[in-house]
């Protein structure tokens, strides 16, 4: 099967606007990502180190059944969607998106510093750019517009020095 | 002396207000009990069929799996007895009224024959078997003869073994999110459609994997219609029976139930397989797996939830 093409980014903003609106009249609850993997982290470190989550004042919020969360739901619905959206497109494939002059390696392990950065910055920021900017600048909440125009600031701000990795 | 007078079963240990009598064992063991009871019915089935050259990994290679599958299934119930080397006691009697009974027979029996049967297959799977002793060669010549009389017994046999598991659970009927009659049925179809799911999984022939993914969409389609009617009736029945019902709408398993059982382990197999039937590119191994996963966490939900359902209080939160 061939690979079709992407969807317009407009219309899949208004996808996306649309997706937000039905959880909240389904869920009561926005969309949100860095949520699900922190929850699934402390977890994680649940099992090996139990003493650690009860004395951190920040895991430890999130120490009884940390998975039982909409979040977690939510994400694993997200995984689900981009698979089957994926298959139909014809995209099913194992693949590196990459400028051309990257190695794969290269890439791979910026996306993981990247990310990490990120996971810090969401949580200090207590969101990310869907469970803050997206989801609580529908509810026009202050924090979450400031938070928006602070990612893209800091984008704008820091692009031009890794702007090589992509062209 | 200090006397207690037991008055009613309630009142032992672990009873009451929340069964705690079964742990992990006993899922695994339905799930493992389900998941032979499949590959042997579809086994003996596609072999009646004339199928034995086309199905290769359904016939002739999943039935050398059910052996060490059903024993680890074994080990599994014998761990869960309080006095293991008393059970050989179940085959001193035969108790028609009796599931315990009925699974007892049917295990003693199917066992047995899915070895002679799966070693039936030996040199067909590895040309090069040698059963080094000829009285071994020369008793597995004679069974091939039989594998007709042998085909049917297991299907029989598979579909008794299919059905108890579920109906263990149901004729316990303290517990009312076990009573009911669905269960028999819904494990016993579970059980096919993972059967048929771990041939996907091994299959290397296109049709059939096209076969058995046909079998498997069928099932998936029967399991979600037979869960669909569980409710319905517990939803109509008395209110124990309502309030066992509102543990997976609204109560402490509805999400593990709806995302992993019947949003992953039956709808999004079904839709990927229908995918997969229009000629969309799917790994064939994903339905197959999702299936097995959602089929093992079925087995560990139904009964953990019929343990903390209960006659007298509503759930706990």
């Amino acid at each position: 099967m061939k690979e079709q093409k992407y969807w317009s980014p407009y219309v899949a903003g208004v996808g996306l606007g649309l997706t937000l609106l039905l959880a909240f009249v389904l869920m009561g609850r926005g969309l949100g990502a860095s949520g699900a993997m922190m929850r699934f982290e402390v977890w994680f470190m649940g099992l090996f180190a139990a003493d650690h989550i009860a004395a951190n004042p920040y895991f430890s919020k999130y120490a009884i059944n940390p998975l039982s969360n909409w979040l977690v739901f939510e994400v694993i619905g997200v995984m689900v969607g981009g698979f089957i959206s994926g298959a139909m497109a014809g995209r099913l494939k194992f693949a590196v998106g990459k400028g051309p002059r990257i190695s794969n390696k290269g890439r791979l392990a910026l996306a993981f510093l990247g990310g990490s950065i990120m996971g810090f910055g969401a949580r200090l920021a207590r969101g990310c750019t869907s469970g803050l900017a997206l989801t609580g600048g529908a509810t026009l909440a202050v924090g979450g517009w400031a938070f928006m125009f602070a990612v893209f600031a800091g984008a704008y701000a820091t692009a031009w020095f890794v702007r090589r990795q992509w062209i | 002396m200090n006397e207690t007078t037991i008055t009613s079963g309630r009142m032992n240990l672990g009873v009451d207000p929340v069964l705690h009598a079964w742990g992990w064992e006993i899922p695994l063991y339905l799930f493992l009990g389900g998941l032979t009871a499949g590959i042997l019915f579809f086994s003996a089935i596609f072999y009646l069929r004339g199928k034995e050259d086309v199905f290769r990994a359904g016939i002739k290679v999943a039935p050398m799996w059910v052996p060490p599958l059903l024993a680890i299934g074994l080990v599994a119930l014998m761990l869960d007895l309080s006095h293991k080397l008393y059970f050989w006691k179940l085959y001193t009697t035969i108790r028609w009224e009796s599931p315990m009974s009925w699974g007892a027979w049917t295990l003693g029996i199917i066992f047995p024959i899915s070895m002679a049967w799966a070693a039936t297959w030996m040199k067909d799977v590895f040309p090069n078997w040698d059963w080094k002793f000829p009285i071994v060669e020369k008793t597995i010549e004679l069974l091939i003869k039989y594998r007709r009389w042998m085909a049917w017994s297991l299907i029989v046999l598979a579909a008794i073994l299919g059905m108890y598991t579920g109906i263990l659970l149901s004729a316990f009927n303290a517990r009312p999110f076990w009573n009911t009659s669905i269960l028999g049925p819904l494990f016993l179809v579970s059980g096919l459609s993972t059967g048929a799911a771990f041939v996907m999984l091994f299959s290397k022939n296109e049709q059939e994997r096209k076969r058995y993914s046909q079998v498997d969409m069928v099932l998936i389609g029967v399991e979600i219609f037979l869960i669909i009617h569980l409710f319905m009736g517990f939803l109509a029945s008395t209110s124990v029976h309502i309030q066992a019902a509102e543990l997976f709408l609204g109560g402490p398993y509805t999400a593990v139930f709806w995302v992993f059982v019947v949003g992953l382990g039956l709808a999004f197999p079904l839709i990927v397989e229908i995918m997969e039937l229009k000629g969309i590119h799917i790994p064939a191994k994903l339905p197959a797996i999702m299936v097995l996963t959602g089929g093992l966490i079925l087995r560990f939900i139904v009964v953990d939830a019929g343990q903390s359902s209960r006659w007298l209080y509503k759930f706990m939160e």
